[in-house]
């Protein structure tokens, strides 16, 4: 069942009030980097990193928009999101990044067991 | 069994420092082994040589380098986290032109790899954040 | 698999564990979570057939382990907690 060699990282922080989300995609994409399989589950806050209208706001801030799509990139496809995340935050699917996909809340348990390793941030 | 943990609170500002360590000494008591102690994320602010609280308090970087010393732990710093919040090793101060310095052995500045090296080498990984 | 929760019990990452929990898992409150003790209809407490401890030290430290030996809620001291870790190969922190 367990699939040795993937990884669950969990975003659980929105953008710009820490860097927890900024960190915790590091981990994604250096996981990647080094040939490993990576999902990412934006669960809670960390949804609205995925706000495609998301831009630079202050001069001096660093967007996170831009990790976000850098993520193909590395191979890193499968972005998931629980339907009743979407639902608390008055947020439809359409805008969202491309490529998110909308999951059952009631698959998040068995989400959890399928993954050898389970990094939340 | 070898356990690893991961680090992300700073010391006097959040529990996690504290609830590792007192976790670590636990595990340690059994007869288990801690193969290595990854600061991450705000976990970087544990390593400060300049650390400085009153007496009546805990040094947490004390605590963590008797660890060290007394079941070789490995003390690793993520060094991109460690560097954007001012704290690096006189070989980074000196490739970035700066004076001062305040990472010292045992912990050692190592990159995301070894996080990810540590969790799948490990038996048992834990996160205190 | 066991979560450690250090979060008050109706904080998001409460409510992010809950909505994680199988039923055969295994739940750790620490620090700010033993405040679960104060709240006899927390979810934590009915929902789930998890088993769910409580540290006994921070349950200590935060001045409700009278109440949690009063209502017989599960403590366990480091020994446990070092315990939970052993019986549970994957662990997840909810902060």
């Amino acid at each position: 069942m367990t699939r040795e060699n993937e990884r669950l990282v969990v975003i659980r922080h929105a953008p710009y009030s820490s860097n927890q989300l900024r960190e915790g995609l590091d981990v994604a994409l250096v996981t990647a980097a080094f040939g490993g399989s990576v999902s990412l589950l934006f669960l809670g806050q960390g949804v609205l990193a995925l706000l495609k209208e998301q831009t630079v706001g202050a001069p001096g801030q660093k967007a996170t928009l831009p990790t976000i799509d850098m993520l193909e990139m590395y191979d890193i496809e499968n972005l998931l999101v629980p339907a009743e995340t979407l639902q608390a935050f008055n947020i439809t699917s359409d805008q969202l990044v491309e490529g998110v996909t909308v999951i059952p809340t009631s698959e998040l348990p068995s989400l959890f067991q399928r993954y050898a390793s389970v990094l939340n941030f | 069994m070898e356990y690893g943990l991961l680090i992300m609170g700073a010391p006097y500002s959040s529990a996690a420092p504290h609830s590792a360590l007192r976790f670590a000494s636990a595990v340690l008591s059994k007869g288990h082994r801690i193969a290595g102690i990854f600061f991450y994320q705000d976990g970087v602010h544990n390593a400060s040589s300049l650390m400085t609280p009153p007496q009546d308090e805990l040094n947490m970087r004390e605590a963590w380098i008797e660890l060290h010393q007394q079941h070789n732990v490995a003390l690793d710093v993520c060094i991109a986290a460690a560097l954007r919040r001012g704290l690096m090793s006189e070989l980074e101060a000196k490739r970035h032109g700066l004076v001062n310095f305040n990472i010292e052995a045992p912990f050692e500045l190592t990159g995301l790899g070894q996080l990810l090296e540590l969790q799948q080498r490990c038996d048992r990984f834990m996160t205190f954040a | 698999m066991l979560h450690i929760l250090n979060k008050p019990p109706h904080s998001d990452a409460a409510k992010q564990l809950l909505l994680a929990l199988s039923a055969d898992d295994t739940v750790l409150l620490i620090e700010d979570a033993v405040q679960a003790v104060l709240y006899p209809d927390w979810q934590g407490w009915t929902v789930s057939s998890a088993a769910v401890f409580l540290l006994a030290e921070d349950a200590v430290s935060r001045g409700v382990y009278s109440l949690a030996n009063v209502k017989g809620l599960p403590l366990v001291e480091m020994d446990g907690f070092v315990e939970l870790t052993e019986q549970n190969e994957r662990i997840i922190s909810w902060y």
